[in-house]
C-alpha cells in the first residue's frame, strides 16, 4: 500500500519536477527559461499535431536523434508520452532528463519497463548501443540536460585511495561496503554495482536515477568522479579477495549463517561417528 | 589376549593383594578400578593381535599421520615461498591465506582422524559401570564439619560479644568502599562538561563569526554545488570539524525540489522553523535520533532518510518526521543561510539535541 | 654395560616412584585414570566450545603481537593500496598490517575471529542439548547458571573483539552501543560519558576495550569454564537412561586411555575446522569498511551472529518514547527496552530455570539420568517456544539482507517480525507440545503391541490386520503377549533395531545391515530395566 503511493507520489513528482533536474546551479535560471521554452513548444507541437500528423520530419533533429525518435515512437510513447512529454499515472515527462539519464535506463535494460512496480529492475538491454546512443540523442535535443562524457573507459587516472573515501561517504551506505547493493524503504532498493559498466556508474552519478541523489559535475568534479569508478571497478570488483571465499560480501549475516551451516554441522557430524558405536 | 568378560563378585569383597606375582597386569588395572567403584564389566579387544584387520587399520592410522607430515610440510612450504603480498591492481594474493588454511586444517584434521581411529578401532572396547554414590552423603561426615563450624563460631564468641561483630563490618566497609573508590573515581567523567551533550561543532564561539558548512575536504559550499534532488554532507567549519572529534556534527545538507521545498517550509512553519531553510536548501543532522548510525539513505524521489542500522525512516519534507521503525524524535535540523561571500553558513547552533536519546534529554 | 641396560629400563619407574614420595600423586592419579564418562554423540557438544576457546587464546596471543591498542591518528602507509594516504587510528592502522604486511597474519585472524563464532555457536547448541535432555536438574542447577553466564560473557570478549579493529563498520557498533547505554534512566549518560572518557567516541574506548577483551574477559571465561569442567568432573556426568543405567551409576568408559584419546582427536578435529573455515572463508574484511568515521556507514551493517538478536529486537522495537514531564522533562527511549530490558529478562529467566521447574513439578530430586525431550513436553514446549523467539530476533537482526536478496519490501519484513515474534512462539510451543504427545503415544504403542512387522495377513472374517512382532513373551494376557513399561529410551520402531544395543549409529553415512547379532554386554535387551549392580556382564563372546 505504503509502496503505491510512493510510486504514485515518486511519479507526479517526476512529472512535475523533473526538468529542475537538468539545471547546474550557475546555470539554473537560464535553464528554467529554457525549459518552460521547451515545454510550451513541445506542448504546442502537441497540440498542432496531436490528431495524427507524424512529427517524423521534425527540421530539428539531427540524423541520430531522428533515428532516435523511430525508437522511440516504437517503444517508449507508450508510457512517456508522445514527444516524451510524459503519460500522467504511466511514465514520467523526459524532458531535460539529459542523455545521461536514458543512456543509464536504456543500457542497463531498466528501460523499457517490464511491468509497473516499486522499483525498475536491472534486465538485459532490449536495444543495441548504437540505438541506445540514438534514444539519448534525441532526448538530449528534445529538453538538454547532463551528458556522459564521450569514450568507455571513464576512470582514467582514477586515484583509488581517494576513490575509496569518497565511495564511504556517498555511495557505501546505500551500495554498501562490497558494491552489492542493499535495501531501501518499502520494497526500493539499491542495485548492485558488479554488473554496472563505467558509463552506467557516471551517468547515474549524473542523473540521480530513480531514488539516488544526484552528483553533479558542482558536487562531484569529473575527476573525482573518476576515483569513485576506479575504486568501484578496480578495488572492489577486480581486487582478489585475500582471505578466500567472500560469503557475497553480505557482512555479518552471512558469516553466521556459515558457522552454523558448514562448522557446527561438521563437528556434530564429526562427534557422531567419534560416539558412534559402529 | 581374551576378553575379560567374566562375572565378578562386587561389593564386600576383600581388597586383592596388589603385590600377589600371580596377578596380570590387568588384574591390577581391574583391582584399581574396584578400589574406585568402578566395576569394569566388558572388556573386548576390537582386533586381535596379528590379524589382517589389526595391520589394516594400523596402516590407515599411519596413513593419517603421514598425511599430516605431508600437509604441514606443504603448509611452511607455502608460507616461506608462495607470493602472498599485496600488488596492486591485483589484489593480495587470491590463494596465499586459503592454501595455508587448507595444508593447515588438513594436517589437523588428519591428525585427530588419526588419533580417532587409532583410539575407536584399535583401543579394546570397553562398559564400565561406576558408582555415584548420589544420595548416600556421608551423614556423620556432615555432623563433624557442622559441629566443627559452630564450634569455631563458639570460641570467636561473635554472639557473646556482638561488639566485635559489629566494628569489624564498620571497620570493613569503608575498605571495600578504598577498593572501588580508585577504580571508580579515575573512570567517572562529567557527561555534561562544557554543555558538550547539547552542543555541536556548529555553535557560534563567544562573539565569533558563524560556523560555516564545509565538505569533508574542507573546502566551504556554495548553492550551486548541490544539484537539485541532490545531498551532500557537510561538517563545521572549525579545527577538527572533519573528524570523530566532532562525531555529532556531521550534517546532511539536501537540495529539494520546488514543490518539496514548499512543503518542508510550511512544514518548518508549524513548528515555529520558518527561517530554517535557505531557499530550497535544508540541512538535517546525519546523526540518528535512535542509536547514533549516520541516518544517510536519502531516497530523493520519496524524501524519505533511511538509517541503515535499525531501519527507521524520516520524512524529510515533514521536518524530518520517524514514520516508520524504532526512531522516535525527529532529525534535528540546522538553521542555515547563505553568508556574504555566497557560502552555506549555520545561523546558530542545532535547536534541538543532537544523537541519540538520554534521560536527561528535555 | 648390562648393568646400565637394566637401570635404562627401571628409570621410568624409579622417577615415578621418587614423584608420587614427594607428592603423594599415585591416589588422585589412579582415581583421574579411573573416571568413567558416558559415550553420546551429543555429550561432545560442549566440547567444541571448549575446543574452540582453546584456539581463540593460541591465535589471540598471535594476535597481540601485532595489533596496536590506540586511536592515536596515523597516516596509513602500508601496501594495501586502496587506502594509502588516509588517515585512521593506530588500531586500524595495525589491523590492515596484521591483514597484508604480517606474513600469515590473514589466516591468523580469520581463525580468530572464525573460532569466535564457532565459540558461541557451540555454546548455544550445547545449552539446548543439556535444556532438552533436562541435563539442568539437581544437582546441576549452577553449572547451568555457570553455562548462562559464558554465554553473555562469551558475547562481551566477541562484542569487544569485533570492535577492536576501529573498521567502518566496528565504529558503528560502537556507536550504537554507546546509544544504548545512553538509554539507561538516570544514570545513561554518566554511564557513557565514564566509559568512553568523554564524548563519543572520545581517544580511549579502544585501548579499555583491549585491556578488557585480552585480559579481563579471558579471565573471567577461564574462571568460568574451569568452575564449570570442574563440576561436571565431580559431579559426575549425567547420562541416558538404558540397560544397567540407573541414578546411581555412571555406565561408560573408563577416562584413559581410550576416551582421553577420543578428546585429543576431536580437539585436533576442531582446530582444523577452524582452520580450514579461517582460510578458504574470508571473514570481516576491514579493508573495505575503511577507518572508522562518524558520518560513514555502509548498508546492512550488522553485528555478529550472536548480537544480531538484539539488533532485531532493537529493529523490531515500535517507537515507543516515554516522556516524564518533571522540571525539564525527562525521556526513557525506546532503545532502552530490546536493548537493556530484555537481555536483563533472558539473563533472570535463564538463570533462574532450573529452579522455576522444579517448583512447577515440585520434583527436587537428583536426578542424573536424562529424559528426552518428548518425555518432558511442557519443557521442549517452552525450549520450542524460546528457540522461535529467538530465530524470529535474529532473522531480524538481518532483515535488510533478506529483504535486499529476496527482494521484499524492508517496512514488510519489520512488521513480519514483528507479527512474528508474538505469533512464532506460542505456535511453536503448541505444535511442540502435541509432537511430543504423538510420539509418546506411539512409543507406548509399540510397547503394547509390538513392532510393525508390514506383514499383513486377512483374517478369516475378511478384515486385513498387520503383524506385529511383541517386543516380550505371553504373560497370560488375552491378547497373548505381554505389555512392557516405558523406560525412557529409545523402544525399537523397526524389526531390524529388535535386539540393537541402545543408540547404536549404524552406519551413518551408509546403511550397514548385518544380521543380528547376540547381544554383548551388558548383555539383554534394550528394555528391561536391570537391578542395581549385581553379576553384570554377558559372559559370552563373539571369539
Amino acid at each position: 500500500m505504503t509502496s503505491d503511493n510512493d510510486r504514485r507520489r515518486g511519479l507526479l513528482a517526476r512529472l512535475r519536477e523533473r526538468p529542475a533536474a537538468r539545471s547546474r546551479g550557475r546555470r539554473r535560471l537560464g535553464a528554467a527559461v529554457r525549459l518552460i521554452a521547451a515545454l510550451m513548444l513541445a506542448g504546442g507541437a502537441y497540440t498542432v499535431f496531436a490528431p495524427g500528423a507524424q512529427a517524423q520530419d521534425n527540421p530539428q533533429l539531427t540524423g541520430a536523434a531522428a533515428e532516435g525518435k523511430a525508437l522511440f515512437d516504437v517503444s517508449c510513447v507508450t508510457c512517456h508520452g508522445r514527444n516524451a512529454q510524459g503519460v500522467e499515472g504511466r511514465g514520467p515527462s523526459l524532458i531535460g532528463v539529459g542523455a545521461a539519464s536514458v543512456e543509464f535506463q536504456v543500457s542497463s535494460g531498466r528501460m523499457p519497463l517490464a511491468r509497473q512496480e516499486a522499483q525498475a529492475h536491472r534486465k538485459p538491454p532490449v536495444f543495441t548501443d548504437e540505438q541506445t546512443r540514438q534514444l539519448a540523442q534525441y532526448i538530449q535535443e528534445l529538453g538538454g540536460g547532463p551528458v556522459v562524457p564521450e569514450g568507455d573507459d571513464l576512470r582514467e587516472d582514477g586515484n583509488v585511495a581517494a576513490g575509496g573515501e569518497l565511495f564511504r561517504i556517498n555511495c557505501s551506505q546505500c551500495h554498501a561496503f562490497g558494491g552489492g547493493g542493499g535495501a531501501l524503504s518499502s520494497g526500493k532498493f539499491a542495485p548492485s554495482l558488479h554488473p554496472a559498466t563505467d558509463r552506467q556508474i557516471y551517468a547515474a552519478m549524473l542523473s540521480g536515477p530513480q531514488n539516488m541523489p544526484v552528483f553533479g559535475d558542482n558536487q562531484l568534479r569529473p575527476e573525482q568522479k573518476a576515483d569513485i569508478i576506479a575504486y568501484i571497478q578496480e578495488t572492489l570488483k577486480h581486487d582478489q579477495d585475500p582471505g578466500g571465499f567472500n560469503l557475497g560480501r553480505y557482512g555479518p549475516s552471512t558469516e553466521g549463517l556459515a558457522i552454523f551451516l558448514v562448522g557446527i554441522v561438521a563437528l556434530v557430524f564429526a562427534s557422531l561417528w567419534i560416539a558412534g558405536k559402529s | 589376549m581374551s576378553p575379560h568378560t567374566e562375572h565378578q563378585a562386587s561389593q564386600g569383597r576383600e581388597p586383592l593383594d596388589v603385590n600377589d606375582p600371580r596377578l596380570t597386569r590387568f588384574d591390577i588395572v581391574r583391582e584399581g578400578a574396584h578400589r574406585d567403584d568402578i566395576e569394569i564389566v566388558h572388556y573386548e579387544p576390537q582386533v586381535l593381535p596379528g590379524t589382517k584387520a589389526e595391520r589394516r587399520l594400523t596402516r590407515v592410522v599411519a596413513g593419517f599421520f603421514l598425511i599430516t607430515g605431508l600437509a604441514a610440510t606443504a603448509f611452511l612450504a607455502i608460507y616461506i615461498w608462495w607470493p602472498w603480498q599485496y600488488e596492486p591492481g591485483r589484489g593480495g594474493d587470491k590463494f596465499y591465506t586459503p592454501l595455508l588454511g587448507l595444508t593447515l586444517g588438513v594436517a589437523l584434521l588428519a591428525v585427530g582422524f588419526g588419533i580417532l581411529t587409532w583410539g575407536k578401532k584399535l583401543l579394546p572396547k570397553e562398559v564400565s559401570i561406576q558408582d555415584r554414590h548420589e544420595g548416600q552423603v556421608d551423614k556423620e561426615s556432615r555432623t563433624i564439619t557442622g559441629q566443627t563450624m559452630l564450634y569455631m563460631a563458639d570460641e570467636l564468641g561473635v554472639k557473646r560479644r556482638p561488639l566485635l561483630g559489629i566494628s569489624l563490618l564498620a571497620g570493613l566497609a569503608p575498605v571495600a568502599a578504598v577498593a572501588a573508590a580508585p577504580l571508580v573515581g579515575g573512570l567517572i567523567s562529567q557527561p555534561h562538561k562544557n554543555n558538550q551533550m547539547f552542543t555541536t561543532g556548529f555553535a557560534m564561539p563567544e562573539g565569533g563569526q558563524r560556523i560555516r558548512l564545509v565538505r569533508e575536504d574542507g573546502r566551504p559550499i556554495r548553492p550551486a554545488d548541490i544539484s537539485t534532488g541532490g545531498q551532500l554532507t557537510v561538517f563545521p567549519g572549525i579545527d577538527h570539524g572533519v573528524s570523530n572529534k566532532h562525531a555529532d556534527s556531521p550534517t546532511l545538507l539536501i537540495h529539494l525540489r520546488d514543490s518539496d521545498a514548499q512543503e518542508s517550509r510550511r512544514a518548518n512553519e508549524r513548528i515555529g522553523h520558518g527561517d530554517y531553510m535557505w531557499g530550497n536548501y535544508a540541512a538535517f543532522s546525519k546523526i540518528c535520533t535512535h542509536a547514533g548510525c549516520p541516518a544517510s539513505l536519502f531516497e530523493q524521489q520519496t524524501n524519505r532518510l533511511l538509517c541503515p542500522c535499525h531501519q527507521s525512516q524520516f520524512l524529510i519534507t515533514d521536518n524530518a518526521r520517524p514514520i516508520f521503525g524504532p526512531a522516535s524524535r525527529r532529525l534535528p535540523q540546522l538553521p542555515i543561510e547563505v553568508d556574504s561571500e555566497g557560502f552555506f553558513v549555520a545561523k546558530s547552533d542545532y535547536t534541538e539535541t543532537v544523537g541519540p536519546d538520554f534521560w536527561e534529554r528535555p | 654395560m648390562k648393568r646400565r641396560k637394566f637401570d635404562l629400563a627401571a628409570t621410568p619407574g624409579k622417577a615415578a616412584a621418587g614423584v608420587d614420595d614427594r607428592f603423594a600423586v599415585a591416589t588422585p592419579l589412579r582415581k583421574l585414570l579411573n573416571k568413567v564418562f558416558p559415550d553420546h554423540w551429543s555429550f561432545l557438544l560442549g566440547e567444541i566450545a571448549l575446543f574452540s576457546f582453546v584456539v581463540l587464546l593460541l591465535t589471540g596471543v598471535f594476535l597481540t603481537f601485532f595489533f596496536e591498542p590506540a586511536m592515536t591518528e596515523v597516516v596509513y602507509d602500508g601496501s594495501y593500496a586502496p587506502l594509502q594516504g588516509t588517515p585512521m587510528s593506530a588500531a586500524y592502522a595495525s589491523s590492515l598490517d596484521i591483514s597484508f604486511d604480517v606474513r600469515g597474519g590473514l589466516v591468523m585472524r580469520q581463525m580468530h575471529h572464525w573460532a569466535a563464532l564457532l565459540f558461541m555457536a557451540a555454546i548455544v547448541v550445547h545449552m539446548l542439548r543439556i535444556f532438552f535432555t533436562g541435563a539442568f536438574r539437581k544437582p546441576r542447577e549452577t553449572n547451568w547458571i555457570i553455562g548462562s553466564l559464558l554465554f553473555w560473557v562469551g558475547f562481551l570478549a566477541g562484542f569487544t573483539g569485533y570492535s577492536l579493529p576501529d573498521d567502518g563498520l566496528s565504529g558503528t557498533g560502537l556507536r550504537i552501543a554507546s546509544a544504548i547505554m545512553l538509554s539507561i534512566p538516570v544514570i545513561g549518560s554518566w554511564v557513557t560519558s565514564s566509559i568512553f572518557g568523554g564524548e563519543f567516541p572520545g581517544t580511549i574506548i579502544i585501548s579499555r576495550f583491549f585491556i578488557a577483551h585480552v585480559l579481563l574477559i579471558p579471565g573471567l571465561l577461564v574462571a568460568l569454564i574451569s568452575v564449570h569442567l570442574g563440576l561436571v568432573f565431580t559431579q559426575k556426568h549425567t547420562q541416558w537412561p538404558g540397560p544397567g543405567r540407573t541414578n546411581n551409576n555412571v555406565v561408560g568408559e573408563r577416562m584413559f586411555p581410550r576416551y582421553a584419546l577420543k578428546q585429543g582427536g576431536f580437539f585436533m578435529v576442531v582446530f582444523g575446522v577452524i582452520a580450514l573455515m579461517g582460510g578458504l572463508f574470508q571473514i570481516n574484511p576491514i579493508w573495505l569498511f575503511g577507518p572508522y568515521e562518524a558520518w560513514v556507514v555502509s548498508a546492512a551493517s550488522q553485528p555478529d551472529w550472536y548480537v544480531m538478536f538484539l539488533d532485531g529486537s532493537t529493529r523490531l522495537m515500535p517507537a515507543w518514547e516515554i516522556s516524564i514531564p518533571l522540571g525539564d522533562g525527562y525521556v526513557i527511549p525506546p532503545l532502552f527496552w530490546p536493548t537493556v530490558v530484555l537481555p536483563g529478562i533472558l539473563v533472570g529467566l535463564s538463570t533462574m530455570y532450573p529452579f522455576l521447574e522444579a517448583r512447577q513439578r515440585k520434583d527436587y530430586r537428583s536426578h542424573n539420568l536424562l529424559e528426552r525431550p518428548r518425555d518432558a513436553p511442557a519443557r521442549t514446549a517452552v525450549g520450542a517456544m524460546a528457540v522461535a523467539f529467538y530465530i524470529v530476533l535474529t532473522l531480524s537482526g538481518a532483515n535488510d539482507v533478506i529483504a535486499d536478496k529476496f527482494q521484499i519490501s524492508l517496512n514488510a519484513m519489520t512488521w513480519a517480525g514483528r507479527i512474528g515474534l508474538l505469533v512464532a512462539p506460542p505456535l511453536a510451543y503448541y505444535v511442540t507440545y502435541r509432537l511430543c504427545l504423538g510420539l509418546q503415544q506411539h512409543d507406548r504403542e509399540v510397547l503394547a503391541h509390538g513392532v510393525e512387522t508390514g506383514i499383513i495377513r486377512r483374517m478369516p472374517d475378511g478384515r486385513f490386520v498387520e503383524v506385529h512382532q511383541p517386543l516380550s513373551a505371553s504373560n497370560g494376557h488375552a491378547d497373548g503377549h505381554g505389555q512392557l513399561d516405558y523406560v525412557g529410551w529409545v523402544v525399537p520402531k523397526k524389526m531390524n533395531r529388535l535386539g540393537a544395543l541402545g543408540p547404536a549409529i549404524r552406519g551413518f553415512f551408509y546403511p550397514i545391515e548385518k544380521p543380528v547379532e547376540a547381544p554383548v554386554s551388558p548383555g539383554h535387551p534394550p528394555v528391561e530395566a536391570r537391578p542395581e549392580r549385581e553379576e553384570v556382564g554377558s559372559g559370552e563372546s563373539r571369539h
